[in-house]
């Protein structure tokens, strides 16, 4: 039972590290004026996290081992959350016809090329640059991890059904990535972002609400006689 | 926010018979659709279009929460809040079937209410955390009193719904008949979608409470449609396939009412209503 509400606390923590590392973008990035994906922090990571739970299902099927699963969730939602980035670079490079490019940082940290010369001036950057690819793909990961890790504990630690354990794993990521969101307020490029620094507030939020989301699905689990 | 109804309702709309003000106030709409949805959520022998009576309620209810903590601005969109209050209720939901055995008499399961009190805990912690000056510091008023009631409406929403299917909050036949047929995703996001699209389709400066209560409803009848047919698909219902296709035609009607009142609504309110015709070529 302890160990339910660990993982399910682990689960969450890596919920809100996630929506922290995504390229969130907004409605500015559905006009082309801000970088990343032109859509909320939480529909992304909706997005990312089922189809890394579609993954770790099919794996939970014929496999025991914990991180098997849980890995294979984080690739099924990396692979996700890639081609999305992928694709919205597609579509800003040739359908809009600008560059991907970082707003918030001057040099691109990882390669080192400028940014501010090619950005348009008023504008917060465009499309998915090379550091935003990164941390994006990198949130997918830890994002996948972290869901496909509450619903193996919730499968095979409470013993719920697939279907239930899905739903509720789901349920509590959502939360988690929610309160992420608030706490990042509209748009947010990845770990280069100045806001990324005010992680910490929404991990102590995440770590409250998991705890007691834990509690109440060990309860159930407990209560309801699967346990 | 600028949100006056009391000047705005005394135009058009009084006059052509077009408001729609059950009960009128914000605290008398939670306590009214808190004790009915709950008092019908008890007894789940009922029919199912009472519970559909139910379910329109705590919807709306749960709209008027979304609609009382967005409109100060989240700055994520008002979608996240909605499926805030679905997330919490499936998780409060399953906490209240697990309870629901004890204390059972009959088809009347009182027990189920603890997972709405619980949820409404966690609620309340969460809006405390996210309002807090040391944490996430949002700064909206009442958004304590918003996330609590969010999640007791998603979860008395989600335990409705699971006892309109099933016809009973058993544990091992909601899990049979609402989990392991994937009924609970679409649930999910039609819950969702009747919290949070309603103030998302009308917000801006000229929104206005009654009007939007009607796009509420109208996805409401929606809801009750959908769960209908998945009623008669599955055949719980202790009362026959009728008490299936009563909910289907109660939804329709309700849809297409207030989808006329909504529509007439609009266009009453709007300065000006131009028809376009088709898709126009550029001259």
């Amino acid at each position: 039972m302890l160990l339910i509400v660990v993982y399910v606390v682990i689960g969450g923590l890596l919920a809100c590290l996630a929506a922290h590392l995504l390229p969130v973008g907004g409605a500015p990035a559905a006009m082309g004026t801000a970088t990343g994906i032109a859509t909320g922090t939480v529909q992304i990571m909706l997005g990312a996290a089922m189809t890394g739970l579609f993954t770790a299902a099919s794996v939970d099927t014929f496999t025991d081992s914990i991180l098997l699963v849980a890995l294979s969730g984080a690739v099924g939602a990396t692979i996700m959350i890639c081609v999305v980035m992928f694709m919205a670079n597609i579509i800003y490079g040739f359908g809009a016809g600008v560059v991907p490019i970082s707003g918030r940082v001057d040099v691109d940290p990882i390669t080192k090329e400028p940014q501010a010369p090619y950005k348009t001036p008023q504008t917060d950057g465009h499309g998915v640059p090379i550091v935003v690819f990164v941390s994006g793909s990198l949130g997918g990961f830890i994002g996948g991890f972290g869901g496909a890790l509450m619903y193996y504990t919730l499968l095979n630690y409470a013993h719920f059904s697939a279907g239930t354990a899905a739903i509720g794993a789901i349920s509590i990521f959502v939360a988690n990535a929610i309160l992420a969101a608030y706490n990042i307020r509209g748009t947010i490029e990845g770990f280069h972002d100045p806001k990324f620094k005010r992680l910490p507030y929404a991990l102590v939020a995440s770590f409250a609400v998991s705890l007691l989301c834990g509690i109440v699905v060990s309860l159930t689990a407990v209560l309801g006689g699967t346990l | 926010m600028t949100v006056t109804p009391a000047v705005v309702e005394e135009e058009a709309p009084a006059k052509k018979g077009l408001s729609f003000k059950f009960p009128p106030e914000e605290t008398e709409m939670g306590i009214v659709a808190g004790i009915i949805g709950a008092v019908i959520v008890i007894f789940t022998g009922l029919p199912a279009v009472i519970k559909g009576v139910g379910l329109i309620l705590v919807l709306l209810w749960g709209m008027d929460s979304v609609r009382k903590t967005s409109k100060y601005g989240l700055g994520t969109g008002v979608p996240s809040i909605g499926v805030l209050g679905t997330g919490y209720g499936v998780v409060g939901a399953m906490m209240g079937l697990a309870v629901a055995e004890y204390g059972r008499v009959g088809q009347i399961y009182p027990a189920v209410l603890l997972g709405v009190i619980v949820m409404g805990v966690i609620g309340l912690v969460s809006g405390a955390i996210s309002n807090s000056e040391k944490f996430i510091a949002m700064k909206i008023p009442r958004l304590e009193r918003g996330m609590m009631e969010l999640g007791m409406a998603g979860t008395l929403a989600i335990l409705l719904e699971c006892s309109i299917v099933t016809g009973s909050l058993n544990f091992n036949a909601v899990v049979n008949q609402v989990m392991n047929t994937g009924l609970i995703a679409l649930m999910f996001i039609f819950n969702c979608f009747a919290m949070l699209h309603p103030y998302n389709a009308c917000l801006g400066p000229d929104e206005r409470r009654e009007r939007t209560r009607m796009c509420g409803v109208e996805i409401s009848g929606l809801v009750c449609v959908l769960l209908g047919f998945a009623q008669l698909a599955l055949g719980t219902s202790p009362y026959g396939p009728l008490d299936a296709v009563s909910m289907i035609v109660f939804g329709a009607i309700i849809f297409a009412v207030f989808f006329w009142k909504f529509i007439k609504t609009c266009m009453d309110e709007a300065y000006e209503t131009v028809g376009t015709g088709m898709i126009k070529t550029i001259e």
